[in-house]
């Protein structure tokens, strides 16, 4: 059994299975991650900085999905996520090298307090009834419009139309659902 | 390197046993019965794994009612997630990486209102696995094909014999044999030359 963290909220039949589940949980937003009812969280991780929220509606099933959200991360009704997959709302590091070079001081055994320089964030929202495959990866500021299919493997950069069927990297549209 | 009568294997951290219908040669290796958690077949031959063949850590088969997989001999399974509801053969040789999905069925409706009472209804079932939905379409792996990490193979794609799958390659379509693929979609890198394919016969 997970012990749920203090600021997580899981609805009515909810189960959540793995060990590593909330190993990264680090959100000191309350709540932090609230999750619906009747989902099944099997093997996800919940990779979640101080200032991030992750929010999952009812009847959802992510299998082995890595969430990484340092701002938002919005997932509707009815959303499958395949294994495998990782979804992040950040680019966890800078894009100027000299940035860069002060982000590495920053996170490293001898930051003494440094602070880290601005990231690129933007929420990620994923619409109802949305099939993510496995092995798809989601990157920050995407919206997944409801009822789309992401086939295995997709590489999501930019918003997906509802009810429309996306593949490839980077991902294209190849058709309606 | 064998099950104990008792279908446990010696060495296994997970307190699981390798099913009945599962047919495992004396000289296979599989490091945990947690690779069969998800393997509930009911076919009396719903899998055999063949002589000097493994299956290391991450391998899970990800099984259903009606699906049988085949492991050939020699074959090395380094922790691939084998979702199948029909049939998924792997040949003699075949060497396939860490991370590599093989799946004979999308398992749901691509079709939204019909994914939404689908999806409905697994929190009611035991396990809360997803029913067989559709066509499931058979994979096979042919004789010394080798599958790079991250890959995932398609429903009804076959990989010729001899072929080389690139790390990360999203598979939809056949491939040939003796060929190099890439990319997502896949797509032939080049064909081996004479040589390389007859090296060493």
């Amino acid at each position: 059994m997970v012990r749920l963290p203090d600021n997580v909220h899981a609805g009515d039949n909810t189960v959540i299975h793995g060990d590593i589940a909330f190993k990264r949980f680090l959100s000191k937003q309350v709540p932090g991650l609230v999750i619906g009812a009747q989902c099944t969280m099997d093997g996800v991780q919940f990779a979640v900085g101080p200032q991030g929220r992750i929010d999952i509606g009812d009847y959802c099933y992510f299998t082995n999905a890595v969430l990484l959200c340092e701002l938002s991360v919005k997932i509707g009704n009815y959303v499958v996520i395949g294994w495998n997959t990782t979804i992040a709302d950040t680019d966890f590091h800078p894009l100027e090298p000299a940035l860069r070079i002060a982000d590495a001081v920053a996170c490293s055994p001898l930051a003494n307090g440094r602070p880290r320089p601005a990231v690129a964030q933007r929420p990620v929202v994923i619409e109802d009834d949305v099939w993510v495959g496995p092995s798809a990866t989601i990157l920050k500021g995407v919206r997944i419009g409801a009822g789309s299919f992401i086939e295995p493997g997709s590489l999501i950069t930019r918003d997906v139309p509802p009810r429309s069927r996306v593949a490839g990297n980077p991902a294209a549209v190849v058709g309606p659902v | 390197m064998s099950m104990a009568a008792d279908r446990t294997l010696p060495w296994d951290w997970y307190s699981g046993t390798i099913p009945k219908n599962v047919q495992l040669a004396d000289s296979a290796y599989v490091e945990s019965t947690f690779s069969f958690y998800l393997f509930r077949s009911e076919r009396d031959d719903a899998a055999s794994i063949g002589q000097g063949a493994s299956a290391y850590l991450g391998t899970m088969f990800d099984v259903g009612a009606n699906g049988r997989v085949t492991i050939g001999d020699y074959a090395l399974i380094n922790g691939a997630r084998i979702v199948c509801d029909a049939e998924i053969t792997i040949e003699d040789y075949v060497l396939v990486s860490w991370n590599v999905l093989l799946m004979d069925s999308y398992r749901v409706p691509v079709d939204p209102d019909a994914r939404r009472e689908f999806v409905k209804r697994v929190p009611a079932s035991v396990l809360r696995r997803f029913d067989a939905y559709g066509p499931a379409r058979p994979i096979r792996i042919g004789r010394a094909a080798w599958l790079g990490f991250d890959c995932c193979v398609l429903p009804g794609v076959t990989v010729g014999e001899g072929a080389v799958v690139g790390a990360r390659s999203i598979v939809i379509h056949d491939v040939e044999p003796n060929s190099i693929v890439a990319g997502n979609p896949a797509r032939l890198v080049r064909r081996l030359t004479p040589e390389e394919i007859n090296h060493g016969r």
